[in-house]
C-alpha cells in the first residue's frame, strides 16, 4: 500500500497548484490570425511629420466572434499605417475576461482589446487601463471626444474623470415582441408596466393542459441587468450619489423587483435559468414571445432565426415613472502594460471612424456608439426582418436615458454574486424582495468599504 | 568524497536536473508565491501590499464562502457515498463469468475518458425542462422539474452527473483488485460453510481494503476540487446552491482579487492535507 503514499501526497500538492491556477492558466487565444503586411514605400496616406514610423507590431484581442467588424477593417488600417503590423487574435466573450486578467497579471497583455463595459469598473479601478485622455489629448479623429458621443456614453467611458475606454458599440434595453401574435390577439404594444403585465397575461397559453402557461411567455432573466432596468425606470438607483452605500433597497428598488417577480407569480413569465437552455430554441419553439434586451439581439435573431422574419418587432421599453436602462456595450481599451500605446491609439481611432463603425451594425448586428455613425443610412433604413421598421432608432433613444453601472472597485462582486443572488432568490420564491435587497445592500456596503 | 563518487553523483544530478527544474519552476515557486500572496492585497498589476490574515478572516467570516465550504463538503459526501459503492457493485457483477463482459467494461469506463465539460454539457441537456429526463417523467404522467434552477435539486443533480462520469474508474480499479484476491480464500471460506454474504464480508472486503483506501483518497481530493461541472451547468447558482470552493477561487481570480484567491487555495490545501493525513494515519498503516 505504501506504493500509493507518494503519489497521493504529490496529488495533494498538485491539487494546490491546480486550485491556485484554475482553468485560466493558459492565456493562449482560441485562434490566431496574424495579419502581416510588410511596410511598403509610398503608402496611400502619408503620416503626419511628427509621427513615429518605426515599424511596430501591435496585438489586438477581439471577442466579437465570426461576425466581427474588427477583422475586416485590418486591411484598410495597414494600408494607411504601413509601419504598423496588426497581430489579430480572436477570443470568445466567455473567456476574454479571465484571459485579459491573466494577460495583464503576467505582463502578456495585448495592445488593444474589446472589453465589455461591465468589466471596466474592475479593470479601471485596478489600474489596468491606460489613461486615454493623456494619450489622445482629448481628441479623436480630429474632433473633441466629448462631441462624438452622447453625454451618457461620454460619461461611461471615464473613470475618475479621465477616459479609460472608447465606446465601440453600446447596449441599452428595449422590448422585443412577437408582432404577429400581438396582431392575432389584438394586443396593443405596451408602454407602461401595467400594460406590459396585461400583454404578458394575454399572450401566455397553456398548451399541455397542466394549468400552467408554457407558451408565448415573457422572458425573465435572474440578473442585475434586467433588474436594473426596472430599478432605473422606477426612479431608483444602484448606489447613493456619492457611491458610498447601496441604494437599490429603496422602496423604488423593492417594488421594481416585485414587478419583475410578478411575471413568475402569475405564470406569464418564464424564469430563464440553466434548465431553459439556449434561448434561440425558446424563440423558435414559441416558448418566448416577449423579452427585453439590447440591440445586439437584432443580429442574433436575424442570423439565428432567419425563418422568423416579420414576426418580431422592437418597441421602447415600457416604464413606470421614467424611461431607463443599464448602459453597457463594448469599449476599446489599451492596457497600461501595452508595448506600443501610440500605435494602439491609432488603431482605436481608426476603428471609431464612421466607415468602421457602420460595420458594427452591418456585420455584427450590434449598435455602433459614435454619434456621427448613428445617422448613417445603413442604420436608419427600414428592416424587413422587423416588419419594415427601423428598430435602431428605438435603441438610440434608450441609450440617451440609460445609466452605466457604478464605477467602484468592487462592482464585479456587487453585481455577481451579490445583486444577482438577491434577484434570483426573490424570483425563486426563497425570499421577499425587501428582505433579499436589504441583505444584498448590507453585503454591498461591506464590499464598498474594502 | 572520492573523485569517482563525485563524478557518479554529478551525472545523476545532471540527469534529474531538467525534471528538478520543472518541479521548482512549476510547483515549488508557485506554491511559495501564492502562499505569500494569500497574505497580501494583490491584483496582479500593482505590487502586493501585506494585509496579514485579512484575506483568511474575511473569507471565513463570509456567509457565501461558508456556504461554498458546506456545498463542497456535501458534494464530497454525496459523491463518495454513491460513487465507490456503485463502482464496487458493478465490479462484483462484472467479475462473474458472463457474456459481453468486455463490452460492459468498456461501456462503464467510456465516460471516464470523456471530457468532464462534455459530460456536463450533455447532462445539462438531459436536465433541460424539455430534456430526456423530464420527457420520461411526463411519459409516466409525472410532472417535469427544473432540476438545475431549483436550489434543492441543483447540487444533487450535479452529483448524479459527476458520479455517472466517474464511477467507471472505480469499477476498473476494483475489478483489478478483485482479480488479485486468491481463489483459495474463497474455497476455504466455502469449506467452512460461509455463504455469499459471509464470503463478501470476510474475504472480499478485507482483500479490497488497500484499494478502498486508494479510491477514497483520490476520490476525496478530486471531489473537493469540483469545478468544471458547476461552471458548465449552474455557474454556482441558483443563489449559491452549487457554489463550491474552487468556483469561489475562480470568481476571486476573475475580479482580480489574487490575494483572496490564493487564500482560498490554501484553505483548500489545508483541508485536503488534513484529510489525507487522517486517512493514512488511521487506515493506511496496518499493511
Amino acid at each position: 500500500m505504501s506504493r500509493w503514499t507518494h503519489p497521493a501526497v504529490a496529488l495533494a500538492a498538485v491539487a494546490l497548484v491546480v486550485s491556485a491556477c484554475g482553468s485560466a492558466a493558459s492565456p493562449a487565444p482560441a485562434t490566431q490570425a496574424p495579419v502581416t503586411s510588410p511596410p511598403v514605400g509610398g503608402s496611400t496616406a502619408s503620416p503626419a511629420p511628427s509621427m513615429d514610423t518605426t515599424p511596430v507590431t501591435i496585438t489586438v484581442w477581439d471577442y466579437y466572434g465570426e461576425a466581427t467588424p474588427v477583422k475586416p477593417a485590418l486591411d484598410g488600417f495597414q494600408k494607411e499605417y504601413p509601419w504598423i503590423t496588426v497581430k489579430y487574435e480572436a477570443l470568445d466573450w466567455d473567456s476574454m475576461n479571465e484571459k485579459f486578467a491573466v494577460g495583464v497579471a503576467a505582463g502578456a497583455a495585448p495592445d488593444v482589446a474589446t472589453l465589455d463595459m461591465t468589466w471596466i469598473p474592475t479593470l479601471a479601478s485596478n489600474g489596468v487601463l491606460e489613461d486615454l485622455s493623456t494619450i489622445s489629448g482629448g481628441m479623436l479623429n480630429g474632433a473633441p471626444i466629448a462631441e462624438q458621443y452622447n453625454p451618457g456614453a461620454d460619461e461611461a467611458m471615464k473613470f475618475d474623470g479621465t477616459y479609460v475606454t472608447m465606446l465601440f458599440d453600446f447596449d441599452a434595453y428595449a422590448l422585443y415582441y412577437r408582432a404577429d401574435l400581438f396582431e392575432k390577439k389584438g394586443i396593443a404594444v405596451p408602454t407602461t408596466w401595467d400594460e406590459l403585465r396585461a400583454a404578458a397575461k394575454q399572450l401566455a397559453e397553456d398548451t399541455n393542459g397542466d394549468g400552467k402557461p408554457d407558451t408565448y411567455l415573457y422572458q425573465v432573466w435572474p440578473d442585475t441587468f434586467h433588474y436594473a432596468q426596472f430599478l432605473f425606470q422606477n426612479g431608483g438607483g444602484i448606489l447613493t450619489a456619492d457611491a458610498t452605500a447601496a441604494a437599490f433597497n429603496s422602496p423604488e428598488g423593492v417594488s421594481a423587483l416585485e414587478f419583475n417577480t410578478s411575471f413568475i407569480d402569475d405564470g406569464s413569465g418564464v424564469y430563464w435559468g440553466p434548465d431553459q437552455g439556449d434561448q434561440m430554441a425558446g424563440f423558435k419553439d414559441g416558448t418566448l414571445a416577449m423579452f427585453q434586451n439590447g440591440p445586439y439581439m437584432m443580429g442574433v435573431l436575424k442570423s439565428g432565426a432567419p425563418e422568423m422574419a416579420g414576426m418580431w418587432k422592437v418597441a421602447t421599453a415600457p416604464y413606470s415613472k421614467q424611461p431607463g436602462s443599464y448602459l453597457g456595450g463594448t469599449g476599446l481599451g489599451i492596457p497600461v502594460a501595452a508595448a506600443h500605446k501610440d500605435a494602439a491609439w491609432l488603431f482605436v481611432s481608426y476603428m471609431l471612424r464612421p466607415e468602421q463603425q457602420v460595420g458594427v451594425f452591418t456585420l455584427a448586428g450590434a449598435a455602433p456608439a459614435t454619434t456621427a455613425t448613428l445617422e448613417s443610412p445603413e442604420l436608419t433604413m427600414a428592416d424587413p426582418y422587423f416588419g419594415g421598421d427601423a428598430p435602431f432608432g428605438i435603441f438610440l433613444e434608450a441609450m440617451k436615458t440609460a445609466t452605466h453601472f457604478p464605477y467602484v472597485r468592487s462592482w464585479a462582486e456587487i453585481q455577481t454574486p451579490t445583486m444577482d443572488d438577491a434577484v434570483a432568490a426573490v424570483l425563486l420564491g426563497q425570499s421577499s424582495a425587501k428582505h433579499a435587497l436589504d441583505a444584498a445592500a448590507q453585503e454591498t456596503n461591506t464590499l464598498l468599504k474594502k | 568524497m572520492t573523485l569517482a563518487r563525485f563524478r557518479r553523483q554529478s551525472i545523476g544530478y545532471a540527469l534529474i536536473a531538467p525534471a528538478g527544474l520543472a518541479v521548482v519552476v512549476f510547483l515549488i515557486i508557485p506554491i511559495l508565491l501564492s502562499a505569500y500572496w494569500s497574505f497580501t492585497d494583490y491584483n496582479g498589476v500593482k505590487p502586493p501590499t501585506w494585509v496579514g490574515l485579512d484575506n483568511y478572516a474575511s473569507l471565513l467570516g463570509s456567509p457565501r464562502f461558508q456556504r461554498s465550504i458546506g456545498n463542497t463538503v456535501a458534494f464530497v459526501l454525496m459523491g463518495m457515498g454513491l460513487g465507490p459503492p456503485l463502482g464496487l457493485a458493478t465490479a462484483l457483477l462484472l467479475n462473474r463469468a458472463m457474456r459481453f463482459r468486455g463490452l460492459f467494461r468498456v461501456a462503464f469506463f467510456l465516460p471516464v475518458m470523456t471530457s468532464l465539460v462534455v459530460v456536463a454539457t450533455i447532462w445539462k441537456m438531459l436536465y433541460n425542462e424539455n430534456g430526456l429526463i423530464n420527457e420520461i417523467l411526463r411519459l409516466f404522467a409525472l410532472p417535469g422539474h427544473n432540476w438545475l434552477s431549483d436550489p434543492n435539486t441543483a447540487l444533487p443533480a450535479i452529483v448524479v452527473a459527476s458520479v455517472w462520469q466517474g464511477f467507471g474508474f472505480e469499477t476498473v480499479v476494483f475489478l483489478a483488485a478483485l482479480g488479485g484476491i486468491p481463489r483459495d480464500y474463497y474455497d476455504a471460506a466455502r469449506v467452512d460453510g460461509a455463504g455469499r454474504w459471509a464470503q463478501f464480508r470476510h474475504v472480499t472486503l478485507p482483500g479490497l481494503r488497500p484499494t478502498i483506501l486508494f479510491i477514497y483518497i483520490i476520490g476525496i481530493i478530486g471531489s473537493f476540487q469540483v469545478f468544471d461541472q458547476i461552471f458548465v451547468m449552474t455557474q454556482g447558482g441558483p443563489v449559491n446552491a452549487t457554489r463550491t470552493m474552487v468556483f469561489d477561487l475562480y470568481d476571486k481570480f476573475n475580479s482580480l482579487h489574487l490575494g483572496e484567491a490564493s487564500a482560498v487555495a490554501y484553505i483548500l490545501f489545508v483541508i485536503l492535507a488534513t484529510l489525507s493525513w487522517i486517512q493514512f494515519r488511521f487506515f493506511g498503516e496496518r499493511d
